[in-house]
């Protein structure tokens, strides 16, 4: 009946010759910590257990810390309490023209921010690169056996299957002798530049992936003893992505009750977007920058880039949040890593754009690492470029 | 054998107080409507013991799905049990209200405790007195049948009037 | 007006058009940036790596090792991660201070690292871990450090969890929490339950009572340090409150002829919300912890019960067949007039509002199943997240971001188990643990 001896914490704080130094701060935080009604409300009542956590003081941080020239700011506060106060000084770096304003996810607090700009620093060395394709790379995890004790029966209904990935384009599950890989290891031994370029010959199979998530509830009726026709189809289900990502702005704008505001700006972007646009049509006087891109070359790229903007890992709050971001293309097609900054960010807290801002960062250089497949000689064309993401479609799947 | 009839009855009735505890109520009882024994209830054939208003008169009553109306098959065991109840009133009642397992389990409680309700309304308008009948729900807790279809479910749709120690206070 | 006339104009007018779409650039003109815009993505587990963490000295080296796998097995519970096995690692972490090589993070595709070390000085135990973004080859804010004892070593894990957890996804931290619950065993017809409590993950159960009592639903205080649940001790269902500092419980709310159930807290924990039944009516009342003060909320001859009060304290949901099939309401906290907000087909109960307060979660029973779902709290957005023969009770993880809930298998050997599903959907799975379980009740992140 007795809790087992050890699961209360001391409550008790290492001495920490950083104290001294950032004494200051610490009041400020300590001032924040005692204001904070979230913590009021906790303080009040004892717990289960309590734990100490401590942050490490700047001088024992710049110890351990590599010598790196991204290395992030110090921590200059110890908090004794596990969820991190607000911090004022942990107001994301992101978006410098932002207010800052107290996290509402206390728990993200405590860890700075990266600072875009400057932390790409360090390793711009090209490094052995994945494969673009190796972006499909995810073995199908199934979850805990019993959870999948549904039987799924052969359908020939057009429920999208339930998979593990959710990607634009339906993939049917890897045959066993192509079983998605960690790595596609004779490529990774050998240097990115010697490779071409070609991500859609992949020897790897893509992964399993369906075009939305499919809950259990959604999928066919399974041999339960019960018999039961699957459940009402979900309101307001958005036409199936691939149709829709292909469709031009006015119709992508099914009806969401609450994306209005998102999905008009979506349209206007687009709209902006077409119009400077020129078509592929355009009578050639031949400039220095070469005829603008096509269609398709756009097309191609925006591709190349949403296959590896995973917002999987996102809160429902960072998938609220359209974030653009601007950056440069080296000749042969791959981001500048210090070039990658937040142009705007709309929809959400700052925390949550910088969550939103970091997983389309990931995808800017993750599927950029070899290169983007982009003509040369147009490369001022897409020298420079601004990538709007816009989560809207993704939320709801 | 007046004496003879009244040890039977006395020790009958030391069995069902012990069933009357508090304690009963713990693991694998769930009270007489749930299984065989609801204590020494004596023989089956004498008329005043409670185990012929188990067997005889018929101690429990079924409900359609999460309804708790009694249908004329119930209040016709209802007569019985109150006549049964007139004629005897040494005992006490306490009646439990079951509901088979599809529901949750908050819900089937306050549908059990409804199900209760109804057979001790019925009792009361048929002149036993209120003091002598408590009512308690298990909800879907203690099912006597426990295959996961209808022909279980509808035995555990139930009231059962457990039969007691005691005139009531 | 004839075509020749308006031939000239139509020429400008197109010639126009033209330069405005693809006007040429000349040589000192620089077009402007490529502007893209991408609403199609993919949703996967994000491919992490943790080796394991350093042990700063000898007695540590155990504890290095365990607790990165239960930092690696909180990450991949989420659905969100995935955990990149050691044996496709390149190079491996021989010192926490050591220079990362990203590019061998890269080329297997690990998109964060997280690396610690971990020393134990008697029975202190000190944990230490910084994470990073392998692509852009740089950490993901600052390192952090925990402390505590050894025994506690699970809790660390769970918090290094958390914190990487929350700093990539944005959502609010839930590893370091326990869980409620009735253990199970026994037949069907005879079931033993015992009020238990557990890690979230299924670990460290501990049994509060011994089973001689039937006991349902336990529901933790706000502060997490007190619970509610229903007991049969006194051979009648009774609302009990358990301090689980002193394990000391008290009966709340003790009125003979009359059965309470269903407790539930209210945000500041002064609250009691319960349903009493009298007469075979079954309604929701507020109880003062403090007074004693009882305080009826609805007074419908149908049933009122399973209340859930909004984060903010001002709102209640709960069930009520009023309609004449049990459906949700809502009504201010201190009664009034019931708002329907369930539409759907079917039956509807056990409502749950999120800690975010953006959600609802419920049970619905419909044509023979029984759902899981969520619903925004005016009840439009119905999305159902499970189906099975029986699931019931959801209750929210402390970041409102995963639900907990009872499995019922069907038969006369049917057992419950506990589950967990994302509130997208995805993620279903069922929580490690021996023997059987239901009506969990997920406490608030420990402190």
């Amino acid at each position: 009946m007795d809790f087992p001896q050890g699961m209360a914490f001391e409550e008790e704080a290492l001495p920490r010759t950083g104290m001294i130094v950032s004494g200051a701060l610490h009041l400020g935080v300590i001032a924040l910590v005692l204001l904070s009604p979230f913590f009021r409300s906790r303080d009040s009542a004892r717990t289960v257990a309590t734990t100490e956590v401590s942050l490490i003081s700047p001088e024992e941080f710049a110890a351990l810390t590599v010598p790196e020239a991204s290395r992030p700011e110090v921590p200059r506060a110890e908090i004794a309490l596990p969820v991190p106060a607000p911090e004022a000084e942990a107001a994301p770096a992101i978006s410098p023209e932002r207010p800052e304003e107290p996290q509402s996810r206390p728990a993200a607090a405590p860890l700075t921010p990266p600072e875009p700009v400057a932390e790409e620093a360090p390793k711009v060395e090209t490094p052995p690169a994945p494969p673009v394709a190796e972006v499909e790379d995810t073995p199908p995890e199934p979850p805990a056996p019993e959870a999948l004790a549904l039987a799924e029966p052969p359908s020939d209904t057009p429920t999208p299957r339930e998979a593990p990935r959710v990607a634009p384009e339906p993939a049917a599950p890897a045959p066993p002798e192509a079983l998605p890989d960690e790595v596609l290891r004779e490529e990774v031994s050998q240097s990115p530049e010697a490779v071409e370029k070609k991500p859609e010959t992949e020897p790897t199979a893509p992964p399993e992936a369906s075009t939305e998530i499919v809950t259990e509830a959604e999928k066919p009726a399974s041999s339960a003893p019960v018999s039961s026709p699957r459940p009402r189809a979900r309101p307001a289900r958005p036409a199936p992505p691939v149709a829709v990502a292909k469709a031009p702005p006015a119709e992508a704008a099914a009806p969401e009750k609450d994306g209005k505001d998102a999905m008009a700006a979506a349209i206007a972007a687009a709209v902006e977007d077409a119009a400077s646009t020129p078509a592929p049509v355009a009578s050639s006087p031949a400039a220095a920058a070469g005829p603008p891109l096509s269609r398709s070359e756009k097309e191609g790229f925006r591709l190349a880039v949403s296959r590896c903007w995973n917002v999987g890992a996102l809160s429902a709050e960072a998938l609220r949040v359209t974030v653009t971001i601007g950056f440069s293309l080296t000749r042969d097609g791959r981001p500048e890593p210090a070039s990658l900054r937040m142009i705007s960010a709309s929809g959400g807290s700052d925390g949550a754009a910088r969550q939103a801002y970091e997983a389309a960062r990931r995808a800017i250089l993750r599927c950029g690492a070899r290169g983007y497949n982009l003509p040369i000689e147009k490369y001022e064309h897409w020298r420079d470029i601004e990538i709007t993401f816009n989560p809207e479609k993704m939320r709801i799947k | 054998m007046k004496h003879l009839k009244k040890i039977v009855l006395l020790i009958a009735v030391l069995g069902v107080s012990a069933c009357t505890d508090p304690g009963r109520f713990g693991p694998g009882a769930g009270g007489a409507g749930a299984g065989a024994g609801a204590g020494l209830g004596g023989a089956a054939s004498d008329p005043r013991s409670p185990e012929y208003f188990r067997q005889t008169v018929g101690d429990r009553v079924l409900f359609a799905v999460d309804q708790s109306t009694l249908s004329p098959e119930a209040r016709a065991t209802l007569d019985g049990q109150a006549q049964w109840l007139l004629d005897n009133p040494e005992y006490s009642a306490i009646i439990e209200g079951h509901a088979d397992e599809r529901g949750t389990r908050e819900y089937n409680l306050a549908l059990g405790a409804r199900r209760a309700a109804a057979v001790k309304e019925y009792l009361v308008a048929r002149g036993v007195a209120g003091t002598r009948l408590s009512t308690v729900s298990y909800g879907k807790e203690r099912p006597i049948a426990i295959c996961s279809e209808e022909s279980c479910y509808a035995q555990n749709r139930r009231a059962v009037t457990v039969i007691t120690a005691g005139g009531g206070v | 007006m004839s075509i020749k006339r308006i031939l000239p104009l139509l020429v400008l007018v197109l010639a126009g058009l033209g330069a405005l779409f693809s006007g040429p650039l000349t040589a000192q003109e620089r077009p402007g940036p490529l502007r893209i815009i991408i609403d199609e993505g993919v949703i996967e587990p994000l491919p992490f790596a943790v080796p394991d963490f350093i042990a700063e000295n000898a007695a540590a080296r155990e504890y290095a090792a365990r607790i990165t796998r239960i930092v690696a097995a909180d990450l991949q519970s989420t659905g969100l991660f995935r955990e990149i096995p050691k044996e496709a690692f390149i190079s491996s972490v021989t010192s926490f201070d050591a220079p990362v090589q990203f590019g061998d993070w890269k080329a297997i595709n690990a998109q964060a690292l997280i690396t610690g070390a971990v020393s134990v000085s008697g029975r202190r135990l000190t944990v230490k871990f910084r994470l990073y973004d392998v692509f852009s080859g740089a950490p993901l804010g600052k390192g952090l450090q925990f402390a505590g004892t050894t025994a506690s070593w699970r809790r660390m894990g769970h918090k290094v969890a958390d914190a990487v957890y929350s700093r990539i996804t944005g959502e609010g931290p839930y590893f370091d929490s326990r869980v409620a619950f009735i253990a199970e065993s026994g037949p069907k017809n005879a079931r033993v339950k015992r009020l238990a409590i557990m890690d979230y993950d299924g670990a460290n159960v501990q049994y509060l009572t011994d089973g001689r009592a039937l006991v349902l639903a336990p529901r933790f205080s706000p502060a997490g340090d007190r619970l509610l649940y229903t007991s049969y001790e006194s051979g009648f269902p009774r609302v009990y409150l358990l301090d689980l500092g002193s394990l000391r419980r008290r009966a709340l709310d003790e009125q003979p002829g009359t059965m309470s159930f269903a407790p539930r807290f209210s945000p500041d924990g002064r609250t009691v919300l319960l349903s009493l039944s009298v007469g075979g009516n079954t309604d929701i009342y507020s109880l003062d912890l403090a007074t004693g003060n009882r305080r009826r909320l609805t007074s419908a001859p149908s049933i009122e019960i399973a209340p859930s009060f909004s984060p903010d304290g001002r709102q209640i949901v709960f069930t009520s067949d009023r309609s004449g099939s049990s459906q949700l309401y809502i009504m201010p906290a201190g009664g009034g007039e019931p708002r329907r907000i369930s539409r759907g087909k079917g039956r509807y109960n056990t409502p749950v509002w999120s800690p975010r307060g953006d959600l609802i979660a419920f049970t619905k029973q419909n044509k023979g199943r029984f759902h899981i779902g969520v619903m925004q709290i005016d009840g439009t957005e119905e999305r159902l997240l499970t189906s099975s023969f029986l699931d019931e009770g959801p209750t929210w993880a402390p970041n409102g971001r995963v639900i907990m809930f009872t499995r019922e298998t069907a038969g006369a050997g049917g057992t419950s188990a506990l589950y967990t599903v994302d509130t997208s959907g995805r993620n279903l799975r069922r929580v490690p643990m021996k023997g059987a379980a239901s009506d969990p009740a997920w406490s608030p992140l420990l402190k």
